[in-house]
């Protein structure tokens, strides 16, 4: 292409160009009067025109959201009557097979409604079905993000109450998942079957150590907006106070660097020595594989009508899948919370299967 | 027959009545947008640009070519609708990891553009836009950042609007960089005002100013008390006794050792400043090691241990002089957030409001991490670039001012529901 076809093709989609006051006034000087009057009223014609343009925008646009709105929730309904996990990890398990791949280390947006009574039960409840479905679907690493960090506050009643939940899904504790409950910074709750002392989550991960356990392991991680900017933050007082003291030249910090402090915080230690169990034999050699669970979620679930981040930490979700479970309820402002439903958490995995993996644009 | 049709309606399209008819449809939606709240700033990723291609079977170049084509479509609407800053992601570091050859035809092709950008210079001032290039300069070749550099110069004076070209970006390297800075900037040893002697003084000190409003507050905090000792009370009295010191030493302090804070302390943090005056006994244990750690090897730490009820005020203030004469080095405490955001590769820029990424791919690609997770609406649209137009931007612009109305309205309907609670 020439530069004047190039000209041209641009040209299109240029404003006019800004004309001068010379021009304007050549030619409007027959009718002066006349135009000077014109020109006063015309734009303000135009704009309340503009105005009636966006109200009516607007009006149908509310229409619009609120029959989207009665369509998903009438396909989401169809899908919760077709799957139902009945509280049994067969059918889940049974949902989520054939499918392409699952995610390791799933991640989930969570909003706590502080003016609602029982803002904290349903918090909790949601976090514990959540935490047995993840088992359900071999889900070794779930991370939930709340952000006023309420959910750290009852570190032992969340646990707690997971706990319960798993129970009910898998039965008494042979069957049970083994639980492990983090919060970056938060000393750990040691492992319910463990009497090992807590291991914390700053503890350094080597691949030395490897899950030991029975059948499956759920980690559950709770974040807050504290581990998001705050976190970088902190580091970044950490590492001045080292090159304030000669330790380290700004030079040293790299992506690299940066990376691995991040994910020391956020990673979850190897699990402390357990009681070995019966399995042990034919699953160790499967789990010698994985030592470290990856920091940096493989899928986002955000359970609002759309993405907003709620500032979620930055670092990690360079390359993480978003799911994000839309307009659901009888709330189209996002104003009230998502409910957490078992076929948004389906639908979620199904679409992560599908999704194809590229990286950069 | 759908071949006939698409030539039918090209035809219809294309006629003049039919073009003026959509000219002036388009003119009157983007005078709508404008009525409504409109994004400050948005972000594309411009993804499928070589899908597009292959789909249509042409060559990837093509593809990229109409991919700068809807680019420029795009951008009228922005700025015509009163978007002020657009943020595209051109080309990601990570790309460097594809193979030699794509990258170079990459590298090439945005030579071409930012030639042809340059050629068409007077074309961008018509939108009053200016262009930025946010990224990873020292990755480049010789070449390409010349191009660069002759694009940026050519619209540097138009100040309405401007496009940021991240190339080669990735958003944990713009926040590792910004750390770095920081680091840096941190590293080198403030001026204080007596070195200075150009600089005016100011009159008014900092920390004097927060020593009155110590002292105002210790005296009503003593007035409480008095009150309270009214009724008989044992630990009343002791507490009594020991403010009493306390509020003298604030006094003495505040007439004879003014000049000293005035040069000393006005560039220090809170909780130094105050310390001094008002709790003796942990100042010496917090101020060598917090603040003084490593700036100041060379004094023993035993000379800050001389606490205030024991020396003048005015000697314990002359030992802490030796270490404030060699540079001292900001406080890392005093590193927050918004110093990291200030050292972003476009720290002015107003917050992000909406991030679009086209064809389909839900993720974030390591663009605007440190911008976009907050208060960012993120939009996935499963239109391929080439393909994105204004009829495809315009619902995601209704939604987004109709979320912004909606959220308005409930800030509105809370507040006066807590005035109704006062009441």
């Amino acid at each position: 292409m020439s530069i004047e076809e190039r000209r041209q093709l641009l040209e299109r989609y240029l404003p006019d160009p800004p004309q001068t006051s010379q021009g304007n006034t050549a030619a409007t000087t027959s009718s002066k009067h006349k135009s000077g009057r014109r020109r006063r009223v015309r734009p303000f014609l135009k704009q309340k025109l503009y105005l009636f343009f966006y109200l009516a925008i607007q009006f149908i646009f509310g229409i619009y959201i609120r029959v989207r709105q009665i369509a998903s929730a009438i396909f989401q309904k169809f899908i919760a009557v077709r799957h139902y996990h009945h509280r049994t990890p067969a059918y889940i398990q049974k949902d989520l097979k054939n499918l392409s791949r699952s995610p390791e280390h799933l991640s989930v947006i969570l909003k706590f409604d502080s003016s609602a009574d029982d803002g904290l039960e349903t918090l909790l409840d949601e976090v514990a079905e959540l935490s047995a479905w993840s088992a359900s679907a071999g889900i070794s690493l779930l991370s939930i993000y709340e952000k006023s960090g309420i959910l750290k506050q009852y570190m032992s009643a969340v646990e707690e109450i997971v706990q319960q939940k798993l129970v009910l899904y898998f039965g008494a504790p042979p069957a049970t998942p083994t639980l492990r409950v983090f919060a970056p910074n938060v000393p750990s709750i040691p492992p319910t079957r463990s009497t090992d002392t807590p291991a914390t989550t700053n503890e350094v991960t080597n691949g030395e150590n490897h899950y030991q356990l029975s059948g499956i392991n759920l980690n559950l991680l709770l974040l807050s907006q504290s581990d998001g900017r705050d976190t970088l933050v902190d580091l970044t007082r950490t590492l001045t106070e080292m090159a304030q003291g000669h330790k380290l030249r700004p030079k040293d910090i790299t992506v690299d660097l940066i990376d691995a402090e991040i994910s020391a915080i956020t990673s979850i230690p190897p699990p402390a020595e357990t009681k070995p169990s019966k399995l042990n034999g034919h699953i160790n050699g499967v789990q010698n594989l994985e030592c470290t669970l990856p920091s940096e979620p493989d899928l986002l679930i955000v359970f609002a009508p759309y993405i907003k981040l709620d500032g979620y930490p930055p670092w990690q979700i360079r390359l993480t899948e978003i799911f994000c479970v839309g307009d659901s309820g009888g709330d189209v402002s996002g104003r009230q919370r998502t409910r957490v439903e078992y076929q948004a958490f389906l639908r979620a995995l199904w679409s992560y299967a599908g999704a194809e993996f590229r990286f950069g644009s | 027959m759908s071949k006939q049709i698409s030539t039918w309606r090209r035809w219809l399209l294309s006629s003049p009545p039919a073009e003026w008819a959509l000219n002036q449809l388009r003119e009157a939606l983007i005078g709508a947008i404008k009525q409504g709240r409109v994004p400050r700033h948005i972000a594309f990723v411009m993804d499928g640009n070589r899908r597009y291609a292959r789909s249509r079977r042409i060559e990837t170049v093509e593809g990229h070519n109409l991919g700068f084509e809807a680019l420029a479509r795009i951008l009228e609407v922005c700025y015509k609708s009163g978007v002020t800053h657009v943020t595209i992601y051109a080309f990601s570091i990570e790309n460097f990891k594809r193979s030699r050859y794509e990258v170079d035809a990459l590298m090439q092709m945005a030579k071409i553009k930012l030639t042809q950008l340059s050629q068409h210079g007077e074309l961008l001032d018509r939108y009053g836009a200016r262009i930025r290039i946010l990224g990873q300069r020292s990755l480049l070749s010789k070449d390409v950042l010349e191009a660069m550099d002759r694009a940026v110069k050519m619209t540097e004076r138009n100040n309405r609007t401007v496009l940021n070209v991240c190339f080669p970006y990735t958003s944990r390297d713009e926040i590792t960089t910004s750390v770095r800075e920081t680091v840096e900037e941190w590293c080198k040893p403030v001026r204080t005002v007596d070195t200075d002697s150009g600089h005016r003084r100011r009159v008014f000190a900092e920390d004097r100013i927060r020593r009155n409003v110590e002292r105002q507050e210790q005296l009503e905090r003593i007035e409480e008390k008095e009150m309270e000792s009214v009724e008989p009370r044992a630990d009343g009295e002791q507490l009594y006794d020991d403010s009493m010191p306390l509020f003298d030493q604030a006094s003495l302090e505040d007439t004879s050792s003014e000049p000293n804070h005035l040069s000393d302390h006005s560039r220090e943090p809170d909780e130094h400043g105050m310390l001094p005056a008002l709790s003796p006994s942990s100042s010496t244990t917090t101020l060598p090691q917090e603040i003084f750690s490593s700036s100041t090897a060379s004094s023993p730490p035993t000379s800050y241990h001389s606490s205030p009820k024991q020396q003048p005020q005015s000697t314990s203030l002359e030992a802490l002089q030796p270490s404030k004469s060699s540079p001292s080095l900001p406080n890392p405490e005093s590193i927050t957030a918004n110093t990291i955001t200030a050292h972003l590769f476009a720290p002015d820029d107003p917050p992000l409001d909406l991030l679009i990424r086209t064809s389909g791919v839900e993720r974030l690609s390591d663009f605007m991490l440190w911008q976009c997770h907050e208060d960012t609406r993120i939009v996935f649209l499963d239109v391929l670039w080439p393909e994105f137009d204004l009829w495809t931007f315009l619902p995601v612009l209704w939604e987004w001012q109709w979320r912004a109305r909606k959220e308005e309205q409930g800030r509105i309907e809370e507040a006066s529901g807590h005035l109704v609670k006062v009441a």
